[in-house]
């Protein structure tokens, strides 16, 4: 019965050509821990530079996003005094690295607010169909611009992704209920 | 004001060397910082206080990065204007910018930052090897 049931969503995971999954609560260390083992396995395939620093680039944008804007998160309700601060909240989300053929995919997921939905889906509809030029163009502007309100990084990140990626990235969004919906983020090297 | 600022890499963090008393300053390997304001706080601060002193003198810096995050291209651009700033003064500034011959995308990071300069001396140049 347990061998059975994590057999079965190792399977699900396999059939898929996922060939890394987390899902939890993501923090530095596990982007550096997973980040690390990741290398391992490019070099092991033996993956080019170019394709081996894409790959990994996107992973820390996808990750460090979940870190950031997770709408799904626990916190200590009282932080201790003397931890001040120390991390108390920590962000939920999945991040999947699969093969399809000679490409990498890196998927991310997380919940988000329904209230950001309409600005996310147009800041990715802009960046999913710009040219690598105007890409490069938008993201020298957004590197002079002051970051966006809300925004922790430099706001670069989603460019970042689709600059590296080698096709448009995909994204969609499922309702969860009246104040949530999950973002799910593709990005193909 | 000190005559070296020496930070060593991590595996998130790049090396620092600023060696001011022979005006070469250097910043190498990878940057993806669990906290980029944090790591780059004193390396700012021990950039202006140099620049601040260097007035009419050369500087050379070389920037010889393997791969950075957006937040960290962010932290690049406001060093790379320090440097502007430094040499719109009168001071005259040489930047390298290396990069992996097998990694285009920070070739043409470093082309971005290299057309922002107008005043400084910019080099792109392949990493040795």
């Amino acid at each position: 019965m347990l061998a059975g049931q994590l057999m079965d969503l190792r399977s699900m995971l396999h059939s898929q050509g996922v060939i890394f999954a987390y899902s939890g609560y993501v923090t530095e260390p596990v982007l550096s821990g997973v980040g690390e083992a990741l290398k391992q396995k490019l070099t092991i395939d033996d993956a080019d530079t170019k394709t081996l620093r894409s790959v990994f680039a996107i992973f820390v944008e996808q990750m460090q996003n979940i870190i950031r804007y997770s709408a799904e998160k626990a916190h200590q309700p009282m932080p201790p005094a003397s931890d001040a601060g120390a991390l108390n909240e920590i962000r939920y989300g999945i991040l999947t690295i699969g093969r399809e053929g000679n490409d990498y995919m890196v998927c991310a997921g997380n919940l988000v607010r329904q209230s950001d939905v309409p600005r996310l889906k147009e800041r990715l509809s802009r960046i999913r169909n710009m040219s690598k030029e105007e890409l490069k163009a938008l993201y020298k502007e957004q590197l002079r611009a002051d970051p966006e309100q809300g925004s922790k990084g430099a706001g670069l990140g989603f460019m970042e992704i689709a600059r590296r990626a080698t096709q448009p990235i995909d994204f969609d969004f499922a309702d969860v209920d009246g104040e949530y919906s999950f973002f799910a983020l593709k990005a193909t090297i | 004001m000190r005559d070296k600022l020496d930070i060593e890499a991590t595996s998130r963090t790049p090396a620092v060397v600023f060696d001011f008393a022979n005006n070469h300053l250097k910043i190498a390997g990878e940057s993806y910082p669990e906290d980029v304001t944090e790591f780059y706080r004193p390396v700012f601060d021990a950039l202006d206080a140099y620049l601040g002193k260097l007035d009419k003198g050369s500087c050379r810096f070389d920037f010889e990065l393997i791969y950075l995050n957006s937040s960290s291209a962010k932290a690049v651009m406001m060093l790379m204007d320090k440097l502007e700033a430094a040499a719109k003064k009168g001071a005259a500034v040489d930047v390298h910018w290396f990069y992996d011959k097998e990694d285009d995308t920070m070739q043409e990071l470093g082309e971005e930052f290299g057309e922002d300069l107008e005043t400084a001396t910019f080099h792109l140049e392949k990493m040795p090897g």
